[in-house]
């Protein structure tokens, strides 16, 4: 039944079986029925009740919908199709008012609340809007055959990294879009390769295809905007022979609210905001940038951040600066830092007592990132694991100290590393023979703070082979707004 | 009930996957004649052969087992081992019109341009088909009904739609017998 087949004058009410209001008033509406007053009863969940009053179903909850219902029992009253009055839960003066009779309800109390309408429950509103309602989306809709399965219609039509993806039904993208304030229809920035504009409503779609939750858009969009920022060259970044992707380091208390991991294994698997938060980014750079592997992305071999690479820094030790305090912002903001970065390389030392020897080790580690003789060619990010960091944090070493000393032990004289040294053709120019070369720039080395408590296991992440072009391909770090 | 998605593209290309482009001659390719397996349409497929054969262009005839089911798995794979395009024919009815557009898609993921011949009573069927597919798929009409029909006639048919039948599966021009 729609409204308008609904009385045009008299009242209308929505119960529901299992409210003990609406139980309650059950004699005050069978009242209504005998007084001759047009009473049309409309019940939410059990057609049979209230018993013997012959009741219109409203399981699908249309009419509750359409009526904007909150709380049952609601009371309306109608006049030429239109709502005139309304109240809710049992208040006997505002039902005596409404229905124009009096000593309603003798036996019951002044009042009662009612309870909250089935459109209230929690995922519901989303779907309702979606199936009788004007979401107000804007994409094109595809409008799959009656035997199709959606996550196959998904593959179909090439929206995945080859994984399985949710598939973006309204209701989906409305729930997703309320992680956000800014309006669906803001544009974000043009996505490489193709340069396609993206809105905030195509960001959800591709959020909700990863496997976002709501709360996550705001780290979403932020991620994006990174991205497209034209210092994060991520057009280049996706269309390399290199391995390489985004790498997202998520800081602030944003990431203990949405739960993200930057503890055990947190550069794995397992965490539902690591993994989709990157995803929804690659996801977006191949859907609406048309960055597809074989197309535009031409990556030689690729690699498994190319799915997803997105983790927390571990901000709980006071005596370490967090990433983005390191790159000026204000202790406690939420920020994303995208890194343009390959897999991992495990750095290993489980001898080292003092934070000399550490470095020394680290080092060496270190000079291997793109090519043992490269130097001032790619950046890198370190992951430093708590154990690791201990031995630095015991000695009274901060970030700043460990970042001079490896920049340090990172210098070799210029013929060691120039091409042809050592019998290999790679390596610096010639004419730095005579100087004392530098590995990577003063900020082309990062420093995260991660990982479980026990295991002397650090990380380092090489850079994309673009970070040699310094001034034109840099780490971008953004605020996370609403 | 049906399920809507949204599109996650930037919508700057038609929602439907382009179809593996035609080949550029028949020089050295063997085509697929696919039989879908419904009556009658041995006799259109006979004559596209002699009229293929005519022409120098090298085809390999399969059939499936049933109109209403989708190709055997096997007959997928030998058709993408041995042959470079496919011609499927002849749908007349719904569930043949489905399960021939999947077929289509899949040689078509299989990397082979294809083609699907119908009667004109299933266009929109077709259409729908592809839509919910996702495949911008390739399709030639003959006329509708073909049950009742001569086997002279449905030899017109196949000599009718040939021209139009290979333009779809190769961009050179059509060789002459």
């Amino acid at each position: 039944m729609t409204p308008h087949e609904l009385p045009k004058d008299g009242l209308t009410v929505f119960v529901k079986a299992e409210c003990e209001t609406c139980a309650m008033i059950a004699p005050v509406l069978d009242g209504l029925r005998k007084s001759g007053t047009e009473t049309t009863i409309i019940t939410q969940d059990d057609p049979s009740f209230p018993s013997g009053l012959s009741s219109v179903d409203d399981t699908a909850l249309e009419l509750s919908y359409r009526f904007d219902v909150e709380v049952v029992p609601t009371i309306l009253r109608m006049r030429d199709g239109k709502e005139v009055a309304r109240s809710f839960g049992w208040h006997r003066r505002d039902w005596e008012e409404l229905t124009g009779q009096r000593d309603l309800g003798p036996g019951l109390p002044e009042a009662r609340p009612g309870c909250g309408s089935r459109t209230r429950e929690p995922g519901a509103w989303e779907t309702l809007v979606a199936r009788f309602g004007d979401s107000g989306i804007g994409a094109r809709s595809i409008h799959l055959g009656e035997w199709d399965d959606e996550i196959e219609a998904c593959f179909e039509r090439g929206w995945s990294d080859g994984l399985p993806l949710v598939p973006p039904t309204d209701a989906r993208i409305l729930r997703m879009l309320e992680g956000t304030t800014r309006a669906p229809d803001e544009i974000i920035g043009d996505v490489p390769p193709n340069l396609t504009p993206i809105s905030v409503e195509k960001a959800a779609i591709n959020a909700v295809m990863a496997g976002c939750r709501p709360e996550y858009m705001p780290v979403v969009l932020t991620a994006l905007e990174a991205a497209l920022m034209p210092e994060a060259t991520m057009h280049g970044v996706l269309c390399t022979t290199c391995f390489s992707s985004p790498i997202l380091v998520v800081n602030g208390p944003i990431t203990r609210k949405i739960g993200m991991n930057s503890g055990i294994n947190c550069l794995g698997q397992g965490n539902r905001a690591n993994a989709t938060i990157g995803r929804a980014l690659q996801l977006i750079i191949r859907n609406v940038g048309g960055g597809r592997p074989g197309e535009l992305d031409r990556a030689v071999l690729g690699g498994p951040g190319k799915y997803t690479f997105c983790f927390a820094e571990d901000e709980t030790d006071p005596t370490w600066t967090p990433l983005n305090v390191a790159r000026g912002f204000t202790p406690g903001t939420n920020t994303v830092t995208l890194f343009q970065g390959d897999g991992i390389q495990g750095f290993i030392d489980q001898r080292s007592r003092t934070p000399r020897e550490l470095i020394r080790s680290l080092a060496r580690s270190l000079m291997a990132v793109g090519n043992w003789k490269l130097c001032e060619f790619t950046n890198a990010l370190l992951v430093l694991v708590p154990e690791h960091y201990a031995i630095f944090r015991e000695a009274g070493w901060d970030r700043d100290r460990i970042l001079a000393e490896l920049h340090a032990a990172l210098r070799r004289p210029g013929t060691d590393v120039v091409q042809g040294a050592h019998g290999i053709g790679e390596g610096v120019s010639p004419d730095r023979r005579d100087e004392l070369v530098d590995k990577f720039w003063p900020e082309g080395l990062l420093i995260v703070h991660a990982g479980g408590q026990a295991g002397l296991f650090s990380a380092i992440c090489a850079g994309w082979t673009g970070g040699r072009f310094r001034h034109e391909s840099k780490t971008v770090t953004r605020e996370i707004l609403s | 009930m049906t399920t809507t998605l949204r599109d996650p593209t930037g919508e700057t290309a038609s929602i439907l996957r382009e179809r593996v482009a035609p080949l550029q001659d028949f020089s050295g390719r063997t085509i697929a004649l696919m039989d879908i397996g419904k009556m009658r349409g041995e006799e259109f497929i006979d004559r596209l052969e002699q009229l293929c054969s005519d022409r120098g262009i090298s085809t390999r005839r399969y059939k499936k087992p049933t109109n209403t089911r989708v190709a055997p798995p096997d007959m997928i794979d030998d058709i993408t081992g041995t042959c470079d395009a496919v011609i499927i024919a002849l749908s007349d009815c719904g569930s043949c019109t489905s399960c021939s557009t999947h077929d289509l898609n899949d040689l078509d993921r299989n990397g082979l341009t294809g083609v699907s011949v119908l009667t004109e009573e299933f266009r929109n069927a077709f259409e729908s088909q592809k839509s919910a597919i996702g495949l911008d798929a390739a399709s030639v009409y003959v006329p509708h009904p073909m049950q009742n029909r001569t086997t002279e006639e449905l030899h017109a048919f196949a000599e009718a739609a040939l021209s139009q039948i290979l333009a779809e599966i190769c961009q050179d021009d059509l060789p002459q017998a």
